[in-house]
């Protein structure tokens, strides 16, 4: 996640994360992280301690005034549930896709590429 | 990708799919390859890799497995599904060095393809009690380790596509760099960056290969015909 202010509305950080605000917390699946303050009254997620909570590195570019948001470190491995992200990809003509649309399939999701 | 259509063809009246990610920085890159299959099953991009930092992919082919309801009961882990007929052919003599070099490694590639295929075909039969199947816990156990570093990585290559997009090269190649240096094991990260320097347009073989080039100290040539081969990069699945 690539941010200009260490402030993302509550969507956007969760689009770009697939951490939802809850009552409970930060929440993924069954997993759910206290996460005092990183949500305020207007809906803006503080960044910030929300990186905190999650054990997301922030990286900043002070050249640039950039920062970017790596992925969480809770379980020390690269998955801290079993329920799978629905990050919104696109397809070759540019529409959006949620493997969340093949609810009721399983599911072969295969990585490749060009190079 | 022929392979994957032809397996999404087979399980597909059996309530199963495939969907495949290209992890490509620019999705005109892919396309031609995808339109040569002309797929019918969800045939998706990820340009900024995010797929690599949700599902753990760091290698191609790599898949993960997701069952009706969402939940994921394999990580990612290297996914192929058909022999390459490159393991079978007789190296011809004469060829240059590095392309001798790569064609040797690339027939030590571990050969899981046929189990592995099996392997999908039990599960989308026998669904949760199919013995490919893990648990959640086992999930979670069995996905790969993700230290700080390698957390970091994933924001360091995004600052790079950030600035690629910017037209800021030398920024892209600084946090790729960075990326590369926080997680070596992530062969998607070195090949996306390597292949922005080494394109085919007049290239050598050498250059297709994403050999050695004057940006980055490391390229594929070099990295695959040392002594750990494409086999350090592959998360063998346990089967």
């Amino acid at each position: 996640m690539i941010l200009t202010e260490l402030r993302a509305t509550a969507d956007e950080f969760a689009r770009a994360t697939d951490w939802q605000p809850k009552p409970e917390g930060l929440c993924r699946g069954e997993v759910c992280v206290p996460a005092p303050g990183a949500l305020s009254p207007d809906g803006m997620i503080d960044v910030a301690i929300a990186a905190q909570r999650l054990g997301m590195p922030l990286v900043h570019d002070t050249d640039h005034g950039v920062w970017a948001l790596g992925s969480a470190t809770l379980s020390g491995k690269s998955l801290s549930t079993a329920v799978a992200a629905d990050p919104e990809l696109k397809t070759f003509n540019g529409d959006s896709f949620k493997l969340s649309s093949l609810r009721g399939k399983k599911v072969i999701l295969v990585a490749w590429s060009s190079y | 990708m022929p392979g994957w259509q032809a397996l999404h063809n087979e399980i597909e009246s059996l309530g199963a799919t495939v969907v495949t990610v290209a992890l490509d920085i620019d999705p005109a890159l892919a396309k031609p390859w995808n339109d040569l299959v002309n797929p019918t099953h969800p045939s998706l991009v990820d340009t900024l890799h995010i797929t690599n930092s949700l599902f753990g992919f760091t290698n191609i082919p790599m898949a993960a497995w997701i069952d009706e309801d969402g939940v994921l009961v394999r990580p990612a882990e290297g996914a192929s599904i058909e022999r390459s007929p490159l393991r079978d052919m007789e190296i011809p003599e004469g060829l240059p060095e590095q392309l001798n070099k790569m064609m040797h490694a690339v027939k030590a590639i571990p050969d899981d393809a046929e189990a592995y295929r099996e392997a999908i075909l039990d599960w989308v039969r026998n669904g949760s009690s199919s013995q490919f199947a893990l648990t959640p816990d086992e999930v979670i156990a069995r996905s790969q380790p993700r230290s700080d570093n390698e957390a970091r990585a994933t924001a360091c290559f995004e600052l790079g596509e950030y600035f690629h997009r910017q037209n800021n090269s030398d920024a892209a190649v600084q946090w790729w760099k960075e990326a590369h240096r926080l997680h070596p094991q992530n062969l998607t990260y070195k090949r996306q960056a390597w292949t922005l320097v080494t394109t085919p347009v007049g290239a050598t073989e050498y250059d297709l290969m994403q050999g050695p080039n004057e940006v980055y100290d490391s390229n594929l040539v070099d990295e695959v015909t040392g002594d750990g081969g494409f086999g350090q990069f592959i998360i063998r699945p346990i089967l």
